[in-house]
């Protein structure tokens, strides 16, 4: 692949055609012009001035680009999150963490990032885990020693494993724009997923150690976490369903979603924790989720497409190459770019339009595509809790009233520390690749 | 019932009419499919063609709901240092450039399914007319051009009288 590559190394001049366009949707983006308008227009823009595909490619893309059953998973996901938040089930997910982590020095913080964990198996959303484990658990936090500010940073922090563990929103959509399972995704990102929420974990440790926010000296009780698992046994079956569905092959994502969402609702009727007329405003809002991530999707696909014809991919090699051909500064220079990327825009557009952009560049270093949206997305996480733009930020932020600056203070360690995950991600493949083979 | 009512309530909640049942039938579609596989060892070839085009509709409707709530995504890095007025103008030429993309979406949409009905293009399960499911996004366009009237119609009148104009739900408040 990376022979073929070399190869077809042309010269390729990008014209106004394409300069144009793009000045366009920087401008249109600053106005704070809708995100999935701003793509639209780009790519009508260059498709017009181009003249490589005809312009109704984006009347069918509109149809054809979303008519993909993986992508119906996308809002079930969400929708499975939030009947586990509305009939108090994460509630019972955090008791376990709490009742298995809790009794280390840096108790509760650990627990927390475990709840973050244990969401993120269910949710595939970083901004609906922000949220459900943020409120509960941020002024718990406090209570324990935690300058509130912490907290929030941690909760964000944490919350990145909504996208960076399976289920995950981010690898259902990366593989709809490269064409590879979602469940192959799945798998692969097991490990990384959990070497991020351990090494946020460390750092948390790392941080009360220096700092002694918290000091908790319970023990490990046996008994009481036999309790606890018994008490949060339902909470527990929901990721049990969904993640065991999934790896053992009996159902594709969006069936365990559907099958999950279900088993969620039957259990919040049988313990009483949810009634007939909650169920409306629950659908509503994942149904809502879905206008809102739909339309990008559609608009990038076709900007993705002409990109290519206009052999933008190439061009990028071919300038990234002739300034650097070594792999290691390569990686380096591919986890800036979606760094920045990640705390400028959504996760979503910026997968859409930078898979097909950074892919050749990562099969010239002989990357495979597998290992690279492990990679991609991973280091777009980062992108989440990177201050000021980090979406996670906000969200913590509109949940607790904290201003986004003061969490941003507390928000470094997390960020290092991800930071040579992905860095570590980038470097041994085996680390992505090791379950799929 | 007056007219005034039922447009009142259509404006309200006309949005949710449609996606409730909507996604109701996707996730009980798809959890039937599998109960069946399990159960009766036989799947169907039109259930996925079922969810697939109902969340199609969910999604461009949802997009129309987005509008009315303002909860699209959006990148504000200059609106908070801008003054009322300022951010008032803003708001109102982004709704304009999204009529523009709107206009021209609901105008090729509206073509795919003229041409599918020209053609008598059928889907590969249910064997009806491509055309029903390829409406959806004219419909959602359409729908979208409602909002974005009502929306810009609102924003003028808030900023001649001086008053703060609509900031919107967030999805994850």
């Amino acid at each position: 692949m990376a022979q073929q590559y070399l190869m077809e190394q042309v010269e390729v001049i990008l014209g106004w055609g394409f300069f144009i366009p793009l000045i366009l949707m920087v401008v249109l983006i600053l106005l704070a012009v809708r995100i999935w308008v701003v793509i639209g227009i780009g790519s009508f823009a260059m498709l017009l001035l181009t003249d490589v595909l005809p312009p109704t490619l984006l009347g069918e893309a509109l149809f054809d680009g979303i008519d993909s059953f993986a992508l119906i998973a996308v809002p079930l996901f969400i929708l499975t999150g939030d009947i586990l938040v509305r009939t108090g089930l994460s509630g019972k997910l955090l008791d376990v963490a709490e009742a298995t982590m809790g009794a280390r020095r840096s108790g509760l913080g650990t627990s927390t990032v475990l709840g973050c964990g244990f969401f993120a198996c269910i949710s595939g959303s970083d901004a609906a885990d922000a949220a459900a484990i943020g409120r509960i658990t941020i002024d718990r936090l406090e209570a324990k020693g935690y300058p509130k500010p912490y907290a929030c940073a941690l909760v964000a922090a944490g919350a990145c494993t909504g996208i960076l563990i399976p289920p995950s929103i981010s690898y259902i959509i990366i593989g709809l724009v490269l064409g590879i399972s979602a469940s192959t995704l799945f798998l692969a990102a097991a490990i990384p997923g959990v070497l991020i929420l351990l090494s946020i974990m460390v750092a948390n440790a790392v941080v009360n150690r220096v700092q002694g926010y918290e000091n908790s000296r319970a023990g490990f009780n046996l008994q009481y976490w036999l309790k606890t698992v018994y008490e949060g046994r339902f909470a527990l079956l929901i990721p049990f369903i969904i993640l065991g569905g999934i790896y053992s092959g009996i159902f594709t994502p969006t069936e365990s979603a559907a099958v999950a969402a279900l088993s969620a609702i039957i259990i919040g009727f049988f313990q009483r924790t949810l009634k007939i007329k909650d169920i409306p405003k629950i659908l509503e809002t994942s149904a809502k989720v879905s206008g809102v991530i739909v339309p990008i999707i559609a608009m990038s696909l076709p900007l993705a497409q002409t990109l290519a014809s206009l052999q933008v991919p190439q061009a990028f090699v071919g300038f990234m190459t002739s300034m650097t051909s070594n792999p290691y500064l390569i990686i380096i220079i591919m986890i800036a770019i979606l760094m920045i990327a990640g705390c400028v825009m959504e996760t979503t557009p910026n997968i859409v339009i930078l898979a097909p952009l950074l892919l050749p560049l990562a099969q010239e270093i002989g990357m495979n595509e597998i290992h690279f949206c492990i990679f991609m997305v991973t280091a777009l996480g980062i992108g989440f809790i990177t201050p000021p733009l980090g979406l996670n930020l906000f969200v913590v932020s509109g949940v607790t009233q904290v201003p986004i600056i003061s969490i941003s203070r507390y928000v470094f360690p997390f960020v290092f520390t991800m930071l040579i995950i992905a860095l570590m991600i980038g470097y041994i493949p085996a680390i992505s690749l090791w379950l799929i083979e | 019932m007056t007219i005034q009512n039922v447009l009142h309530n259509i404006d309200e909640n006309g949005e949710r009419w449609l996606l409730l049942p909507l996604y109701a039938l996707i996730v009980m579609t798809i959890f039937m499919e599998v109960f069946r596989r399990f159960a009766l060892s036989y799947s169907s070839i039109w259930a996925e063609e079922i969810a697939r085009y109902a969340f199609i509709y969910v999604s461009w409707i949802g997009a129309s709901a987005a509008i009315k709530e303002r909860a699209h995504i959006r990148i504000d890095v200059i609106l908070p240092f801008v003054g009322e007025r300022t951010r008032a103008v803003i708001m109102i030429l982004g709704d304009l450039v999204t009529i523009v993309l709107a206009v021209l979406a609901f105008w090729w949409s509206l073509e795919t399914v003229l041409v599918s009905l020209k053609f008598g293009s059928v889907t590969h399960g249910l064997r009806i007319s491509l055309a029903w499911f390829l409406a959806a996004v004219p419909l959602g366009f359409a729908m979208m051009l409602c909002r974005l009237i009502q929306s810009i119609i609102r924003d003028v009148s808030d900023l001649r009288a001086g008053r703060p104009i609509y900031q919107g739900k967030k999805l994850f408040d």
